[in-house]
């Protein structure tokens, strides 16, 4: 198969933009970037556009005013890991050799308040008030702290790591540092997952530049960044319990999304996760970072409450996660989201990320997850 | 006359029938007969192995609450429970004999909830629909 680079990356900041339309966010991050990797939009042979909750069309209304060139754009979904599953089918139409270069961009633009339920729900659930997505991430919550002694500490903890992360990173939505007493005593939003613990929908965009590695000089100066895997898998039967579940088997004890997909890129990209230098990972909500530690492989199962006590995971730890702030700091632009992630860990592996830099990064994993099991890991090497 | 004669349930599939009186009603399942795994509601196919012979059968009214939580604001959506005010309530996962574990509102005192807590079936009017139909719909008592 081709080697796949990236050799540009743009962000729109994650947040409120009252006064932007999609259109105006996401050409920002698309021209930002083209820009980094100084290419042409009319070089751009094909787009791969990934959104949620925008109507149909989105990814022409976006591009198509740079030029129309007759490339074809297409808009894709695939829950909170659309970001992963539209950088995956750019890598695909270059690995097959169709292509040379795509761009991949990520865009949303979020209502205010509570996703329209429905979306994820069947209407008896939203009927029977079945539908509060956070409730999901707490009752998970509390079965791990029932089977493993974790606590609301260590889930304070991770809320806690990521503010202050997140104090560095001007493409954050909050940035600001709160103390374990404020994050503990923060609203109570379904026991036991608290206010400062959890993520926000919200607006933003995110774009790469994408090319075969033997193209890359053709294209562009910028020291290309290897996608050493990208993988989109489904959850098994029964294996992941996260809205929007109405029952979950007794009997089968199938291993998680996550760790599912992150062990197949592990295996593409020839590497384990002692080998990875830093991580972005979906903190939906804080407790939801403690499990996925366990299902990267970072720790054995249960333990993952020791790796946050032990500082593990902060920047200066060794095994940095979510430098950015992760979503709890960024929001969650649904569409936008793993994106976000693969631009922060660019920016990581190119030593750009100031206070928040990770020391020599030459190895990155983005991690999302989402409705249906949906998950979508990628390894960066630069 | 019964006032639950034209019940319906709140979704397709989800509750026996007939669905009055409301104490003999039963969640429905569905039960794989090649793998023996069982799923909430009907199914003509199994989403374990793929295998596409499906039996109904209704689910145990006693359980034990595995995973729970409290919802203290509203849900999102057109919630059908009390809302002026609204009454938060616990959830949780109820484990059942059949080997199934099913998502449900749990009515019991918001203190006392715990893992292990043994609950039973109630089959209850949730609201009525435009029609003026009683729409039935199921949560777990402490017992």
């Amino acid at each position: 198969m081709r080697e796949i680079v990236i050799i540009g990356a743009g962000i729109h900041r994650f947040g409120r933009f009252d006064d932007e339309s999609y259109i105006q966010i996401g050409q920002e991050a698309a021209r930002k970037a083209l820009q980094d990797a100084g290419v042409a939009w009319k070089d751009i042979q094909s787009a791969y556009v990934s959104t949620q909750y925008l109507p149909s069309t989105v990814g022409p209304k976006i591009l198509k005013p740079f030029g129309a060139t007759g490339i074809p754009i297409m808009d894709m979904e695939s829950a909170c890991a659309s970001g992963g599953s539209t950088l995956r089918q750019g890598m695909l139409s270059i690995a097959s050799g169709a292509i040379d270069i795509a761009l991949v961009l990520g865009v949303e633009k979020m209502p205010r308040g509570y996703m329209d339920p429905l979306q994820i729900y069947y209407p008896w659930q939203v009927d029977m008030g079945l539908s509060t997505n956070p409730s999901y991430w707490a009752m998970r919550a509390r079965r791990h702290m029932h089977e493993y002694g974790t606590t609301e500490e260590h889930i304070a903890k991770i809320a806690f790591k990521n503010h202050k992360n997140s104090v560095h990173n001007p493409n954050a939505m909050y940035r600001k540092e709160f103390s374990m007493e404020q994050i503990q005593t923060s609203k109570l939003v379904c026991d036991p997952i608290r206010l400062l613990e959890i993520c926000a929908p919200n607006e933003g965009a995110a774009a790469v530049v994408i090319c075969a590695r033997e193209a890359a000089q053709k294209y562009t100066s910028n020291p290309p960044i290897t996608i050493a895997a990208c993988v989109h898998t489904l959850a098994g039967y029964s294996a992941d319990f996260r809205c929007p579940v109405d029952s979950l088997s007794a009997k089968v004890n199938n291993p998680g999304p996550t760790e599912v997909t992150s062990k197949k890129a592990y295996e593409m990209a020839g590497i384990g996760p002692q080998d990875v230098d830093c991580f972005e990972v979906q903190d939906t909500d804080a407790f939801c970072e403690l499990e996925i530690y366990e299902q990267l492989g970072l720790c054995p199962f249960g333990e993952a409450g020791r790796l946050i006590d032990e500082g593990v995971t902060e920047i200066d730890g060794k095994h940095p996660v979510n430098m950015s702030g992760g979503l709890i700091s960024k929001g969650e632009p649904v569409g936008a989201s793993h994106l976000g992630q693969v631009y922060e860990l660019v920016t990581q592996l190119r030593g750009n990320a100031g206070p928040r830099q990770v020391p020599n990064v030459r190895t990155a994993l983005g991690q999302v997850l989402g409705a249906s099991g949906n998950c979508a890991v990628t390894i960066l090497k630069k | 006359m019964d006032r639950l004669s034209n019940a319906v349930p709140v979704g397709e599939g989800l509750l026996t029938t007939p669905l009055s009186p409301a104490e003999n009603v039963r969640i429905n399942g569905s039960r794989c007969s090649e793998c023996g795994e069982v799923m909430l509601g009907s199914y003509k196919s199994c989403a374990n192995c793929g295998g596409e012979s499906m039996q109904q059968i209704p689910l145990g009214k006693r359980g034990k609450v595995w995973t729970y939580t409290v919802i203290r604001h509203q849900p999102p959506g057109q919630y059908r429970g009390p809302k002026d005010p609204f009454v938060p309530f616990a959830e949780g996962l109820v484990e059942l004999p059949e080997g199934i574990r099913v998502v449900s509102a749990l009515d019991c005192d918001l203190e006392k909830v715990h893992i292990g807590m043994e609950v039973e079936l109630v089959v209850y009017e949730l609201y009525q629909n435009e029609q003026g139909q009683p729409v039935m719909a199921f949560k777990f008592k402490a017992v």
